[in-house]
């Protein structure tokens, strides 16, 4: 049944966004209303499209060359894009509300609603798209507003680094992301989903080729998800508004990179040897990224290094191809980290822009609701038993245990150390006495921001249960879990935990210190080493050859060549009556002989 | 109607030097071209080939030279492109110290010259008109430039003229490389007798090798590339908007009118060349660009970076690819504008465009910021701006030449290279975006103003078509695509 | 016998002092006389032409004869006009000297 109501779901955010950036951008207020109310919007419409099955919209041709080559506009409506729908606007929703609260005396609060409209937009396309096109066109626009928004407050430098980093690794990702579509397009001689798919063995009977195809195409994700290498820019996001740390950089933009594998899944999963990489690549991510969370003193890196760990799990469910598993993590991950950066939010906005744990403390009692959901999104993340995470990490870890005994092992030592660092940042945060006059004086935040602190934890609690996520997701029913994987996964939780409530108990600084964490592995220096000798090198080599050697050399050799030629002729010109007569009767002579005796 | 629009601008030019008012005329006279050309777009019928809205006279029976103009799909959008952009440079001239006059006139003549050169059908007047557009701009720079500005303004008219020369002599050789007896300077009559295949395969690569080098001094291909950066970073801002986005594109127009459908046989042979040159374009440019200190060489480089993309889809000859190139030559045109409108914008409040002074100028000039971003991010490819659809098309053409699946051919490698070239731009433009813009405002900087609010006019036409073409590439492709469709296969060539 | 070979050795030597003296004499006067030698040497030697070649029906060709006669009117009129500019020439420059009149040199 053909119905326009994915249109106006996808098409609200962008008038808003227009409006805002056309007319509104004075109005500050009515700029934030108008986004609030798209959104809304945009969620009532998913709503209803959750609702029927069976839905399709009217496709629009976005370039039409015939047979050679066609990019559609059309959406894809089957049960996992109606369900990243609710999800996503969902949470875009709540965010939205929040954000009314933390932005209210920003001064560029038209931009920040206008870019997080055109977010909206973006995102719920990405969600939507039915081709590689369309998909990699909201792709991009993803990655843009994540650069407007994470240079938000732009006068700041690292801010406007942090901009940048995001949007050139982001390239980076596109760039293999392009060459995987442009694989597929040539061998299947089409962009759309549906049309490759039935198209599959041709790629199947070339298993290098698909390989590297598929590769190329996780390239984007791994861009986009900030897995490792491409990782960087995540936690130099953070410079961003909280809000924006929570959508963007936790529940929504990042998780794109795995819905996109998981909606190309009917290719990634016809080679091993890709899904295998993947798998690794997202173990050594989590790996990585529990790692330095353990040293890292401001709590929204400490949280942005979860995320990139937590999307390493979901990378681990993809590449033992259960796309199931991946999205159901997705899903809870995306209601407890917003959830986590939501309550460190309200914390930072409380403290007066404060985000060094240290100079914080004691503020369970001045911050109850606060303390309390982020107290559950906490127990969701480490996995404890009845919260949302604990179904889902445990899903993965299962799978682990079945198909790949290494990723396995390094997996449960990654959810020992994620209940060590979250454990900790709890324990320093919330309890003993504050350490600081801004910690001291702090008080509840506004109902506007506890309210979606409230609706995320129920949803970080209860998200995981069967009668209530098998509305929602589909859940890998089909394997019992085998009871040794939970009592492990909880043995490595109750470690970390408790290490952590020990080491940190009653603590006023850090008392261990291991720079290779802290120092975040060294990776920033070593990119930024490697450019300095790769890209500027030669970009300085290339501007010192067109400046020298081309433009002195050939061009203005040319033009010197002119006026040398011209210089030795003039030297004809002597001046000399008896000279030239000479030369006037040697020409004769030569014409005589020329024209006489040849 | 098309001859009003070709002449709009060279009469304004004549009566601005007799004594008209100058900014006024000139904003009339190119305002009723962009109209006009609107107009002509409107009523433009898609999906068919051929030349419209055409008007001939006769002068010279014995030659078959006469004067003839008209649009096809290619051309249309070549004046499209000439239209907007002289509104926008008419508009964006500020206050003129010395001979007002003359500067207005020499825009005007420049316009008029490009919009000439584009609608014309006969190979005598669209060398003409071009050569009519050289002296003005070699007056704009000389004159009302900045920096080096005598030295820049020689070397590109002696350049220039060079590389015109050497195009004559290709189109003199193509003149007379069709039999005696249907030799003709009428383009469509070239036409015809290529696709009955009278130009010999020998004549085509020697003649082809001409165009090329001709045309490519004109679009700055890679070497002849180095009259760009100077010559922009000197010339007055509108000078640069004019050459930068729509003069330089002669050159291109002509390679996809003259060169590619002519001499097939030509293109073939000298793909391996072109296709090095034009990588030569994306990645060594790409790397200068990155050097660049200075924020008007950094633009001037980066128009000549973004010639590569539009060769490559010259280089794929088939007609995804040449589509793209056409539309990329419509979003490159008006992007450029735009960024170099700015900059002279920045340069007149500050001073500067060293990247090291700047800093921040988005919290006081906050307009100029956001139209700046934009531009970049246009220029950048980002989706939903015209620059994405072409380039879209333009790598999808070039990949599929010579396909095979298990094996990369040079088309596969010069397409990836050419993507890198994207990350390269994002690179450059970003950074330069970001040390102008952003970051902390230096203190002399704080007292500055924006953009006059009239300027929020052309800004906005410059961005909305962008941003039109952006979300309906289709609107051009079924304008552009039948143009070509006589000349190319839908399918890659093996 | 006195042979045509003879009045065409004199002919050229006195057309080589000629070009001698156009290339070595320093005074415009002199130079001006060696090209009126030269101009007389192409007549001796047009003269002898004629002299020696007689045609069938026993007369001189005399063509070479009035040629002879336009040489001499034209060096007439070139000697004056010749001697008109060197008399500017000595009013503007005061001197005759060849050397001196360099100012298109380099």
């Amino acid at each position: 049944m053909k119905s326009a109501l994915p249109w106006y779901a996808l098409l609200l955010p962008l008038v808003s966004a227009g409006a805002i950036t056309l007319f509104t951008r004075r109005l500050k207020t009515l700029s934030s209303l108008i986004s609030v109310a798209a959104v809304l919007g945009s969620f009532v419409c998913s709503c209803l499209i959750f609702g029927q099955k069976g839905l399709s919209a009217p496709e629009l041709k976005w370039i039409d060359f015939g047979t050679v080559f066609t990019v559609p506009f059309g959406f894809v409506l089957d049960d996992l894009s109606r369900m990243m729908l609710v999800l996503v606007s969902g949470i875009g929703a709540l965010i939205h509300i929040y954000s009314l609260g933390y932005m209210r005396d920003d001064e560029g609060k038209s931009r920040y609603f206008a870019a997080l409209s055109l977010f909206m937009f973006a995102m719920l396309g990405i969600v939507l798209a039915n081709n590689f096109v369309m998909l990699f066109i909201f792709w991009e626009l993803v990655a843009f507003t994540s650069y407007v928004l994470i240079g938000h407050w732009f006068e700041r430098d690292a801010a406007a680094d942090a901009a940048n980093k995001a949007f050139f690794t982001n390239r980076i990702g596109d760039f293999g992301f392009m060459l995987g579509i442009l694989l597929v397009w040539m061998s299947t001689r089409s962009v759309v989903f549906a049309d490759i798919a039935p198209r599959l063995s041709i790629l199947t009977s070339h298993p290098a080729f698909l390989t590297i195809a598929a590769l190329l195409i996780f390239c984007g994700a791994v861009g986009k998800s900030a897995q490792f290498p491409l990782h960087v820019w995540l936690p130099d996001a953070m410079e961003g508004p909280t809000p924006i740390s929570a959508l963007i950089h936790a529940a929504t933009m990042v998780a794109a990179g795995v819905y996109m594998l998981v909606r190309v899944g009917f290719i990634i999963q016809a080679s091993p040897s890709a899904l295998l990489v993947i798998a690794w690549i997202g173990t050594i991510s989590a790996l990585l990224a529990a790692l330095i969370a353990t040293q890292q003193s401001d709590i929204k890196r400490i949280l942005a290094y979860s995320t990139i760990s937590q999307l390493g799990y979901m990378m681990i469910a993809v590449g033992l191809a259960s796309n199931e598993a991946a999205i159901f993590h997705l899903f809870t991950h995306a209601f407890f980290k917003a959830l986590l950066f939501l309550g460190a939010g309200s914390i930072i906005i409380m403290l007066r822009h404060e985000q060094n744990i240290w100079k914080m403390g004691g503020l369970a009692r001045h911050l109850p609701i606060t303390f309390l959901t982020f107290v559950v999104g906490a127990l969701a993340l480490i996995g404890f038993p009845l919260f949302s995470g604990f179904f889902s990490k445990d899903t993965i870890l299962a799978l682990a245990y079945d198909h790949n005994m290494p990723i396995f092992v390094v997996a449960l030592f990654t959810a020992f150390l994620t209940a060590f660092y979250i454990l900790r940042l709890v324990v320093v945060v919330f309890f003993a006495k504050p350490r600081s006059d801004a910690a001291r004086a702090s008080d509840e935040s506004p109902l506007v921001m506890t309210g979606p602190l409230i609706v995320l934890a129920l949803l970080a609690w209860l998200g995981g249960y069967g009668f209530f996520a098998r509305h929602f997701l589909a859940i890998p029913h089909e394997k019992e879990l085998l009871l040794i994987v939970p009592v492990l996964a909880i043995t490595a939780m109750i470690l970390g935990a408790g290490l952590a409530i020990a080491l940190y108990r009653n603590r006023t600084s850090e008392p261990i210190e291991v720079d290779l964490l802290r120092r975040l592995f060294y990776i920033d220096e070593f990119y930024r080493w490697l450019l300095d000798w790769t890209q500027e090198l030669l970009a300085s080599i290339s501007a010192f050859f067109d400046r020298w050697i081309i433009d002195a050399g050939a061009v203005r050799g040319v033009s010197g060549g002119t006026w040398g030629i011209g210089a030795l002729l003039r030297l004809i010109q002597m001046g000399n009556l008896q000279a030239y007569a000479f030369l006037f009767g040697l020409g004769i002579v030569a014409l005589i002989y020329f024209a006489v005796f040849r | 109607m098309l001859l009003f629009i070709v002449f709009c601008p060279i009469v304004a030019a004549i009566l601005i030097m007799a004594g008209a008012p100058a900014r006024k005329t000139a904003l009339l006279a190119s305002g009723s071209t962009f109209v006009m050309t609107l107009l002509a777009f409107a009523l433009f019928e898609r999906w068919q080939g051929g030349f419209q809205h055409v008007s001939s006279f006769t002068i010279s029976a014995d030659w078959r030279l006469n004067f003839a103009v008209g649009l096809d799909g290619l051309s249309l959008i070549m004046v499209l492109l000439a239209a907007i952009v002289t509104l926008a440079a008419v508009w964006f001239t500020g206050e003129i110290d010395k001979y007002e006059n003359a500067f207005y006139a020499c825009l005007l003549l420049i316009s008029g010259g490009a919009i000439g050169a584009f609608a014309s059908l006969d190979l005598f007047f669209f060398y003409a008109f071009h050569e009519l557009a050289l002296i003005p701009t070699f007056l704009l720079i000389g004159i009302w430039g900045s920096g080096n500005r005598s030295a820049a303004a020689w070397k590109i008219t002696i350049y220039l003229a060079l590389g015109s020369f050497v195009l004559l002599i290709g189109l003199i050789l193509l003149y007379q490389s069709v039999p005696v007896a249907s030799r003709s300077f009428d383009i469509r009559a070239l036409q015809a007798a290529a696709v009955e295949g009278q130009i010999g395969p020998e004549a085509q690569r020697h003649i082809y090798l001409l165009l090329l080098i001709g045309f490519g001094v004109l679009v700055s291909l890679f070497p002849f590339h180095t009259w760009a950066p100077e010559a922009y970073a000197s010339a007055p801002a509108p000078a640069a908007m004019l050459h930068a986005g729509v003069l330089k594109k002669f050159g291109l127009y002509g390679l996809l009118r003259l060169a590619i459908p002519l001499l097939p046989d030509g293109a073939r042979h000298w793909t391996g060349l072109l296709i090095v040159l034009l990588l030569g374009n994306i990645i060594y440019i790409g790397l200068v660009t990155i050097a660049q200190k200075r924020l008007d060489w950094m633009l001037g480089y980066s128009s000549v970076m973004h010639m590569g993309y539009i060769f490559l889809g010259i280089a794929s000859a088939n007609i995804l690819g040449v589509t793209g190139a056409a539309v990329l030559i419509f979003a490159h045109g008006l992007s450029i504008a735009l960024l170099f409108g700015l900059a002279g914008e920045i340069r007149k409040r500050t001073g500067t465009l060293v990247f090291d002074e700047l800093g921040g100028l988005a919290k006081v000039m906050p307009f100029a910021g956001l139209a700046f971003g934009l531009a970049a991010f246009a220029t950048v490819g980002l989706p939903g701006f015209a620059n994405f659809a072409a380039e879209i098309m333009i790598f999808f053409g070039a990949f599929q030449n010579g396909w095979e699946m298990e094996r990369f051919h040079v088309f596969q490698i010069a397409t990836v290279l050419g993507l890198w070239g994207v990350v390269i731009s994002a690179v450059y433009m970003l950074r330069a975006y970001r040390k102008a813009f952003m970051g902390t405002l230096g203190e002399r900087w704080s007292s500055l103003v924006d953009v006059r609010r009239s300027l929020r006019v052309p800004v906005t036409l410059l961005v909305g078509a962008l941003l039109w073409f952006g979300f309906f590439p289709q609107t051009f492709v079924r304008i552009v695509a039948p143009a070509f469709r006589t000349y190319f296969s839908a399918n890659a060539q093996p | 016998m006195v042979t045509l070979g003879h009045y065409l050795i004199v002919s050229g030597i006195l057309f080589a002092i000629g070009f001698a003296g156009v290339m070595l004499r320093r005074s415009l006067i002199i130079i001006f006389m060696s090209l009126e030698l030269m101009l007389n040497a192409a007549n001796l030697s047009l003269v002898a032409f004629s002299r020696f070649h007689v045609q069938p029906s026993g007369v001189p060709d005399y063509n070479a004869q009035v040629f002879v006669f336009f040489i001499i009117t034209v060096g007439a009129a070139e000697v004056a006009v010749g001697l008109a500019i060197i008399v500017a020439l000595f009013r503007a420059r005061q001197t005759t000297h060849v050397e001196d009149i360099n100012t298109l040199k380099f």
